[in-house]
């Protein structure tokens, strides 16, 4: 699909804020959704790049696309260079959402740099959720100058910001700042958890996840060939006992060792969302 | 000039519409392209590399990219051909356009006994045998590194299979021209060339291979054209059996060249993944370009490099 582009505007650094309308298309996205974007036009950049879907912004008969983006090669650089009123050759919603979970109630939100694309869209649809959702949001970066979108998740939720050096916020990362909460009882009781980030902090959070018992789904990326399932490039291990399924989450592309011993999904198709607790982290970061 | 111009080859026991077909690894097993593409405007399917068992295929990091070009470790992933007949075949019951099975083995004995299974299936047109795969241990380009391995393959899948035989070449050799003309004498139907190179790239910051512990690579993309049009133009000259160009091509300008070099028809590969209907296009284009040049058959283009 060629979309036209509404607005392409460096929001922070190299952080930059592309709208697209796509009004009257069929499939709308969910969060967690991601697109594969056309970023050029010859052969070099080659293969399309996978942006999560940032906002959906709904109007009355119009539908606007936000994808937040972090210039960080040739293919986001010619992305960040194109104007309003220019198309762009999109293909999606692919993969699956995340599940906004009826219950427990409170959530919350870890991101870290980039991360946070994905992760806006969850505190929407949570706060506008009836009944008392909390949300809660760890917001980090590596120094304070990197830090930014606090102010909109403070509509959203409560904001707990981190950095590596502690210029802003709590000094450390966020499954530290989450240990930190929880153990000065800062959270509620019941909540569960919504990541997307570095591996290593994921992985990080797999293992606070296990400590003190919450549950909590987390947004991959990987690098992709497709976005579609055809070129099997994004397989990410799973842990076979972990595997979750469910009417949302049907993973079509798992493929089983002959012995039942290993799985592996894609990324594009079993994921980008996951349950926390079903990624083989270790073989995920090896 | 009086209707569309012929656009449609033999190979074997197939008769192509079209020229134009994907390449095995770039096409999953058909159904992933069906929401982007008509499947019937192919010449031909070609699958994903099926092996006797199923494989979960290679670590994690499996691609990158590079300059025009797509580096991938895969590992011959693949559903294994049991569960192939009984979930993936059923859906081409539905779909004209002949289909070809990519087949894959860790000796020459898996390589028979998947023709003769496959050779069972009525659905399946031909078998495409992969000896060329850069990123397995066995059974892949090392067999297609070794002129006799290469030989007594082709020889024992031929006597099993009455089914159109196409051998998928490696480049990775000296000289191709004996590969494809011990095909040829074997009985092939036709050779498929190039599989991909093999590439690394490096992260410089963790001084990690991009690709991880796979650390190598099959790299393929535009950036490999000039390379694979000149061995397919070797192998043309070389052999009377079709060939079957592969290696880069992403518009039907670069499915042109191929043809003129020699080759009766030709497969996108990389290309698919970045546009899922730019076969389509390619189709098109050859189309209009036969159209505008007056050229009624793709037997007057073929070959015809002056």
């Amino acid at each position: 699909m060629e979309y036209p582009i509404l607005e392409n505007q460096r929001v922070s650094g190299n952080y930059f804020l592309l709208r697209l309308d796509v009004t009257g298309t069929a499939k709308l996205p969910m969060p967690g959704q991601f697109y594969n974007v056309r970023c050029g036009e010859t052969r070099d950049p080659l293969l399309r790049r996978p942006f999560s879907m940032h906002r959906l912004v709904r109007g009355r008969g119009s539908a606007h696309l936000e994808i937040l983006y972090q210039v960080t090669g040739k293919g986001t650089e010619w992305l960040s260079r194109q104007k309003s009123g220019e198309y762009l050759d999109t293909i999606g919603p692919f993969g699956n959402g995340f599940i906004i979970e009826q219950s427990p109630a409170n959530a919350v939100l870890a991101a870290r740099g980039i991360g946070i694309a994905p992760l806006y869209a969850v505190g929407e649809a949570l706060h506008g959720k009836e009944g008392a959702t909390k949300v809660f949001v760890l917001l980090g970066a590596r120094v304070k100058e990197r830090l930014f979108y606090e102010e909109q998740f403070r509509r959203i939720g409560e904001v707990f910001p981190y950095t590596d050096d502690g210029s802003r916020g709590f000094r450390g990362t966020a499954p530290e700042l989450l240990v930190d909460l929880l153990e000065r009882s800062r959270l509620p009781e019941d909540f569960s958890l919504y990541a997307c980030g570095p591996t290593d902090m994921l992985r990080e959070l797999s293992h606070t996840a296990e400590r003190f018992g919450f549950a909590g789904q987390v947004a991959l990326e990987g690098h992709m060939g497709c976005g579609f399932g055809a070129c099997l490039s994004c397989a990410c291990p799973l842990k076979p006992e972990m595997i979750k399924r469910n009417k949302q989450w049907q993973k079509p592309a798992l493929q089983w060792s002959e012995d039942g011993s290993r799985v592996y999904s894609l990324i594009c198709k079993d994921g980008p969302v996951y349950d926390i607790r079903e990624v083989d982290w270790d073989e995920w970061a090896a | 000039m009086n209707g569309p111009p012929d656009t449609s080859v033999v190979i074997g026991t197939m008769k192509l519409k079209t020229p134009v077909m994907p390449a095995s690894g770039t096409f999953g097993y058909g159904q992933e392209y069906s929401e982007f593409i008509d499947l019937n405007r192919l010449g031909a399917i070609v699958v994903k590399t099926i092996t006797l068992k199923p494989r979960v295929g290679s670590y994690p990091h499996r691609s990158t990219e590079v300059a025009s070009g797509f580096l991938a470790n895969i590992g011959l992933q693949n559903v294994g051909v049991e569960r192939f007949i009984e979930d993936k075949l059923p859906y081409f019951e539905d779909i004209d356009a002949p289909l070809i099975v990519s087949i894959g083995g860790q000796s020459v004995e898996e390589f028979v006994k998947l023709a003769d299974i496959l050779n069972r299936q009525q659905r399946v047109d031909a078998l495409e045998l992969n000896i060329s795969c850069p990123n397995v241990e066995k059974g892949g380009m090392h067999f297609g590194m070794d002129l006799e391995v290469t030989e007594n393959l082709v020889k024992r899948v031929r006597n099993v299979t009455e089914k159109t035989v196409i051998v998928k070449l490696t480049p990775l050799v000296m000289d191709i021209r004996p590969f494809a003309e011990i095909c040829q004498l074997c009985g092939a139907d036709g050779v498929s060339l190039i599989n991909a190179l093999v590439g690394m790239a490096i992260d410089i910051r963790t001084r990690r291979s991009k690709l991880g512990r796979n650390i190598t690579g099959g790299l393929a993309g535009p950036a490999i054209k000039p390379f694979s049009l000149y061995l397919v133009w070797q192998a043309c000259k070389t052999v009377d059996i079709p060939v079957i160009g592969i290696g880069g091509i992403s518009s039907a300008e670069d499915a042109i060249e191929f043809l003129i070099a020699g080759a009766s028809a030709i497969e996108v590969g990389t290309w698919n993944l970045v546009n899922p209907a730019g076969m389509v296009e390619i189709i098109e284009g050859i189309e209009a370009y036969m159209a505008q040049n007056k050229i009624k058959a793709l037997s007057d283009l073929i070959g015809t490099l002056s």
